[in-house]
């Protein structure tokens, strides 16, 4: 669970960026992206990111860092899909991490 | 030099890159390959699947040790060197073996086998003859055909021509964060550079590591000349220094008994109450110079080597031991080495690694691709293409549709091949090249589109034949290693499905004559429409 944590972590963050993005938010939200909105994305983003690899990085000390590296490839990857070739997915694909980052965050919590 | 630092390094990373590609894709997909060696020896040898994983592995190890030592101790008491592999998470067999002697012209004297079930200690079928995952390890840095130490440089050149054009590729990127997850497809020469820049962007942290470690790894190739004006004797004596367990004690005629095994496993187990063994070996055994060293197995430490005890085989005194008080120097060095071999890595870090290593073919295949591909359309009509593009163009779908065919080769090999083949090991490997070599004839031939997709057609059956033969010659299949959790062998299959699928998949997007000219001519339509409207 705490590996499905720390991922769901760097996804959200790399889809904050994204979104952060004025041509990718216009994509899935057919609107202009205004300048706080972006910054919140940015902040969201970074807060996100930074919590998977501290996340990381506490748990499995030099081993987790690779482990985080691997998760930013991945969620590169699988973005880039997303925002290229089912950009209509992107609000549900959004709303899962969401579900799966909190299902995750309680499971670690209590177990 | 160029106009102007833009231009030079646009300069470099064209020329420092297209000169080594084809070497550099070989390296990467031997490599990426190789995270999967062990599980890849399983697959190719079909006599020990039935073998279960342990449940109480490491509690087993002592009862393990003792077993193997009293065969040892019947089969060959007066040999050299012993060796006993315990099983691994990876690797569920116990096997043990002794060194026969050295037969004139040999170099290392040759090892007698026996493998048994670790569940029951009851000995398994002698394994077919094969070099497994290993020959895509060796042939990662070793080449092959080639002598080791040629071989080894060459690498560590590719490599280092590598990390130039990482560097020069980092620094002519200018968007790398604003088109971080942008792809435009059927797009010509924009989508090979699209695709070529999101491999590289997103496993950019791995590409950089596994290069640098690489280099590393190889850098007493380069530079063995500190060292040797250091030590007296060289590299020798500096990895003598700094590894003492690996010195060997000289061969004694003077008989001595062995010290019980308890004495030692117990000093282990003082040390490190959950002590994970990897390997026992015993040097000049029954002598009084005989030896006893017990690997210890890393865990998730980013070290390469695990604490390492070297005991006196008669006193069972510990006499040295690696890994414990290393200077930072050589422990950075062997966390390089660890980084880059990620043989620290448990099942998701490793199709992590995985994963980031076929990124890295895609980055190096698409930037040969490309080169090609914009040199192609800049040719003017019924000008012909110079040699330099040929020869690139053939290179490029010889190595990038031939290495994939030879793999898929060697695994169908593994399973046709006669058991009784005389260098049977070798004669797997002769396929793999052979393989290699007709798809370079393909390309000698022609490298049109439809070239490209008959090549991709050919990977795709090869691919998904497989499984299929797999099947067709062992107990098990893609189901059947399912339903038993075999996940070694279930996920080797299932790679070749997927890279079947791909491959076909790559066969439907080629164009074919007719689609493209179809497409011209509706093109052609729609602009006559336009100009008449």
């Amino acid at each position: 669970m705490m590996e499905l944590l720390q991922f769901s972590l760097c996804f959200l963050g790399f889809n904050c960026f994204a979104l952060a993005k004025f041509n990718h938010f216009r994509d899935v939200f057919k609107k202009k992206l205004t300048e706080k909105q972006r910054n919140s994305f940015l902040l969201s983003g970074w807060i996100s990111i930074l919590l998977s690899l501290v996340l990381c990085v506490l748990s499995d000390a030099g081993y987790g860092a690779l482990l985080f590296c691997g998760y930013m490839a991945l969620s590169v990857l699988m973005l880039m899909i997303l925002y290229s070739f089912t950009v209509s997915w992107v609000k549900h694909v959004s709303v899962l991490t969401m579900s799966v980052l909190l299902l995750s965050g309680f499971s670690v919590m209590i177990f | 030099m160029k106009e102007s630092f833009f231009r030079s390094m646009t300069w470099l990373h064209t020329w420092v890159g297209l000169l080594v590609c084809w070497l550099l894709f070989l390296i990467f997909f031997a490599g990426t390959i190789s995270f999967f060696k062990d599980e890849i020896t399983i697959w190719a040898e079909p006599e020990t699947h039935h073998v279960k994983h342990q449940v109480q592995r490491v509690q087993s190890q002592a009862e393990q040790i003792n077993y193997v030592l009293a065969q040892l101790q019947q089969q060959a008491p007066n040999s050299l060197s012993w060796r006993i592999n315990l099983p691994e998470p990876r690797n569920p067999i116990l096997s043990y073996g002794f060194a026969e002697p050295k037969q004139p012209g040999q170099r290392r004297a040759p090892f007698n086998y026996t493998y048994l079930d670790p569940n029951t200690l009851e000995q398994l079928p002698e394994p077919r003859d094969t070099k497994g995952g290993n020959f895509f390890y060796r042939l990662h840095f070793d080449l092959h055909y080639i002598d080791v130490f040629t071989a080894r440089i060459i690498v560590c050149l590719a490599s280092l021509f590598m990390l130039v054009a990482l560097i020069t590729g980092i620094v002519i990127h200018k968007r790398i964060f604003k088109d971080m997850f942008s792809f435009r497809a059927n797009k010509g020469s924009r989508s090979w550079l699209d695709a070529h820049n999101v491999s590289s962007v997103l496993a950019l942290p791995f590409h950089i590591m596994i290069t640098y470690t690489g280099i590393i790894t190889l850098i007493f190739m380069l530079f063995p000349y500190p060292a040797e004006t250091v030590y007296e004797n060289g590299l020798r004596q500096m990895f003598d220094e700094a590894l003492p367990i690996n010195k060997r004690a000289k061969p004694s005629e003077e008989q001595r008994p062995m010290v019980a095994i308890k004495e030692v496993l117990d000093q282990i187990y003082t040390k490190s109450p959950n002590a994970d063994i990897s390997y026992v070996f015993v040097r000049n055994a029954n002598t009084a110079t005989s030896q006893i060293v017990v690997y210890l197995a890393t865990g998730k430490e980013v070290v390469d080597n695990g604490p390492r005890y070297l005991f006196n085989g008669v006193t069972g005194e510990l006499e040295a031991s690696s890994g414990e008080d290393w200077s930072a120097s050589a422990q950075f060095y062997d966390s390089m080495t660890a980084l880059h071999s990620g043989r620290l890595a448990e099942p998701l870090l490793r199709w992590l690694y995985f994963f980031c290593g076929v990124a890295g073919c895609a980055m190096i295949a698409t930037g040969c691709i490309m080169w090609a591909k914009r040199l192609r359309e800049r040719l003017k009509a019924g000008q012909k293409p110079s040699f330099g593009l040929k020869l690139v163009e053939t290179l490029n779908l010889a190595t990038l549709m031939g290495l994939p065919l030879a793999t898929a080769a060697f695994f169908i090999a593994n399973r046709l091949l006669p058991l009784e083949l005389a260098g049977r090991a070798d004669k797997e490997i002769l396929v793999f090249f052979l393989a290699w070599l007709a798809m370079l004839v393909v390309a000698v031939i022609g490298r049109e589109k439809r070239h490209w997709r008959y090549s991709a057609w050919l990977n795709a059956a090869a691919c998904l034949l497989v499984p299929v033969v797999n099947a067709l010659t062992t107990d098990g299949n893609w189901i059947t290693y399912l339903l038993t959790q075999q996940w070694a062998l279930f996920g080797i299959d299932s790679a070749f499905i997927c890279a079947g699928l791909l491959f076909l998949l790559q066969s439907k997007k080629i164009p074919s004559h007719k689609t493209a000219t179809n497409k011209t001519k509706l093109n052609k339509n729609r602009l006559l429409k336009e100009q008449q409207g």
